[in-house]
C-alpha cells in the first residue's frame, strides 16, 4: 500500500482567497447599503479564531493523522487516487461531515467545540473562519475511520476534507440571498445556512450539510429558511465577550463546571458531558424541543410550519381554546 | 505553502480588515433606547414580559424589570447580550460601576455613570 502520498493542503492556499473575498463582501455591503452587516471586533475575533485552528491543526493534527496512518495499514482495499475515486471520496466524506456536524449540535462534548462556529451575533465572511481551535479533544476523527477502511488514503481524505470547509467558506452571507433553484435543491447555500446559524426556535438543529443539502432531505433535518422569519443569527444565550480563549473554552469550562458539582449521580454527571445541550439534572435548562414547544405556545400559528412539523398540533390548540 | 509567507498572510490580513474596519466606523457601540431595550430583552428571553426598563444615560446599558427578576442588558460591539442579574458581583469603578458575573462565556461589564446616575444605579443594584 502506498504511504507516502501528498495532496496539497488546500485550505492553506486558500487563505488570500479568503482575504480577497472578505474585501469585496465588505465593499458590496458599503456600496449597496445591504446584504450583510460587520463589526469590529467580532471580526477580529473571528479571524483570530481562524488563525488559530491553523495553528491548533499545526499543534495536534499529527494526533489525528497518526491514528488514520495507523488504519490505513490494517485497511483491506486500496482504492488508488483516480479521478472517480477521488469525486466518490469527497462525496462519501461529506455524508461523514454531515454526521458529525449533526453530533456536534446534539452531543454537548461534540458541541463544545462546535459551539465558537456560532458564538457570532453577526453572519458574514468572517464567521466561516470563526473555527474550533478544540476538534481534535471530541475525538469525532473516529468518524472517518470508515472511509479509511475502505481503501481511500488518508491524504486524499484529509484533502477532500479540506475542500469542503473551502466551499462552505463562500456560504456565510447575507449579499445572496437565493441561487437557481436546482441548486438551492441539491447543494447547501448561503440561504440554507443561514437558517444553519438561527437562534430562533424554528431554526434549531436544521440543516447541517456541509457541500450537499441533501443529506438534510434524507435524514429529517432540513429546513428551508423563511421570508417571514428573519434569521436571528447566534446561540440561544449568546456569549458576551470577544476573548478568543474564552470563545474558544467557553462551554469546556460549562461542562466542567456542571460536570463536578457536588450532590449529582454519575449518570447525571454523564448526561452534562454528553446529553443534548440544554440538559439540566434539575429541569431548569431548556433543550431545543422545549424552546420549540414554548415558541408554538406563544406562536400557535406556526404550528407545523417547517421546523415544528414534529410537534403534535392537538395540545397548544386546547390551551389556545381555554384562554 | 512557506510557513513565513503564511504568517504573513494572515498576520497582514487581520491587521488590515481590522484597520479598514475601525476606520470606517465599525466599532461603534449599540445605543440603547427604552423601546428597542425592550424588543431586544424579549428577543434574549421570549419568555418574559419586560415591565421596567432604566437606560445609562450613554445608551449602552439597560436594568430590565420583569415578573421573574432583574436583568441586565448591554452593548456588545453593535449587537447586545443579556443576562439575569443572579450570582453576581458589583464594584466601584472610576467611570461608574463593574458588574461581574460568574460566567467564563460573560465575565462582566463595566457600566459607565455620570455623577447625576452613579448613586441611583448603585442603589438599583443593591436591591437586585
Ligand atoms: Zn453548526
Ligand atoms: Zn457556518
Amino acid at each position: 500500500m502506498t504511504d507516502q502520498l501528498t495532496f496539497p493542503d488546500a485550505v492553506q492556499w486558500a487563505v488570500p482567497f479568503f482575504i480577497a473575498a472578505i474585501l469585496a463582501e465588505f465593499l458590496w455591503i458599503a456600496i449597496k447599503g445591504r446584504g450583510g452587516r460587520y463589526e469590529t471586533r467580532d471580526a477580529v475575533t473571528s479571524l483570530i479564531m481562524g488563525a488559530g485552528n491553523i495553528a491548533s491543526g499545526f499543534l495536534l493534527g499529527f494526533i489525528a493523522y497518526g491514528f488514520f496512518m495507523w488504519l490505513w495499514r490494517i485497511a483491506p482495499l486500496d482504492l488508488g487516487t483516480s479521478i472517480p475515486v477521488i469525486v466518490l471520496c469527497f462525496v462519501l466524506d461529506d455524508l461523514r461531515y454531515y454526521w458529525v456536524h449533526r453530533f456536534g449540535h446534539r452531543i454537548r462534548w461534540v458541541w463544545a467545540s462546535h459551539v465558537n462556529h456560532h458564538s457570532s451575533q453577526h453572519y458574514n465572511l468572517t464567521t466561516a473562519l470563526r473555527q474550533t481551535w478544540t476538534y481534535t479533544f471530541t475525538f469525532m476523527m473516529v468518524v472517518r475511520a470508515p472511509l479509511i477502511l475502505l481503501g481511500f488514503h488518508p491524504a486524499m481524505v484529509l484533502f477532500v476534507g479540506g475542500l469542503n470547509l473551502i466551499y462552505q467558506f463562500w456560504i456565510h452571507t447575507e449579499a445572496i440571498g437565493k441561487m437557481p433553484r436546482w441548486f438551492e435543491a441539491v447543494m447547501n447555500t448561503p440561504s440554507h445556512h443561514r437558517a444553519h446559524h438561527g437562534r430562533n426556535a424554528r431554526y434549531l438543529d436544521c440543516n447541517y450539510a456541509g457541500v450537499f443539502i441533501i443529506w438534510d432531505k434524507l435524514f429529517g433535518t432540513f429546513v428551508p429558511e423563511q421570508d417571514d422569519d428573519r434569521v436571528d443569527y447566534g446561540l440561544v444565550h449568546n456569549i458576551g465577550t470577544f476573548n478568543p480563549l474564552r470563545v474558544a473554552f467557553h462551554e469546556w469550562v460549562a461542562i466542567w463546571r456542571d460536570a463536578t458539582q457536588p450532590g449529582l449521580s454519575l449518570r447525571q454527571r454523564l448526561a452534562y458531558c454528553f446529553a443534548p445541550p440544554g440538559y439540566s439534572h434539575d429541569g431548569s435548562r431548556d433543550g431545543s424541543d422545549a424552546i420549540k414547544a414554548k415558541h408554538l405556545a406563544r406562536h400557535p400559528e406556526d404550528h407545523g410550519t417547517p421546523g415544528f412539523e414534529r410537534f403534535d398540533k392537538k395540545m397548544p390548540n386546547t390551551q389556545a381554546k381555554n384562554a | 505553502m512557506p510557513l513565513e509567507i503564511l504568517l504573513v498572510l494572515v498576520g497582514g490580513g487581520i491587521g488590515g480588515i481590522t484597520l479598514l474596519l475601525h476606520l470606517t466606523g465599525k466599532s461603534r457601540q449599540r445605543v440603547l433606547t427604552p423601546g428597542s431595550a425592550r424588543s431586544e430583552w424579549a428577543r434574549h428571553a421570549p419568555d418574559d414580559t419586560v415591565t421596567d426598563v432604566t437606560l445609562t444615560h450613554d445608551g449602552h446599558v439597560a436594568l430590565i424589570r420583569t415578573p421573574a427578576g432583574v436583568g441586565l442588558l448591554w452593548a456588545f460591539g453593535a449587537d447586545t447580550v443579556a443576562r439575569p442579574l443572579q450570582d453576581f458581583d458589583w464594584l466601584d469603578h472610576p467611570r461608574g460601576v463593574r458588574i461581574q458575573f460568574h460566567d467564563f462565556g460573560a465575565p462582566g461589564v463595566v457600566i459607565r455613570l455620570d455623577d447625576l446616575e452613579r448613586k441611583h444605579w448603585r442603589h438599583l443594584l443593591e436591591t437586585a
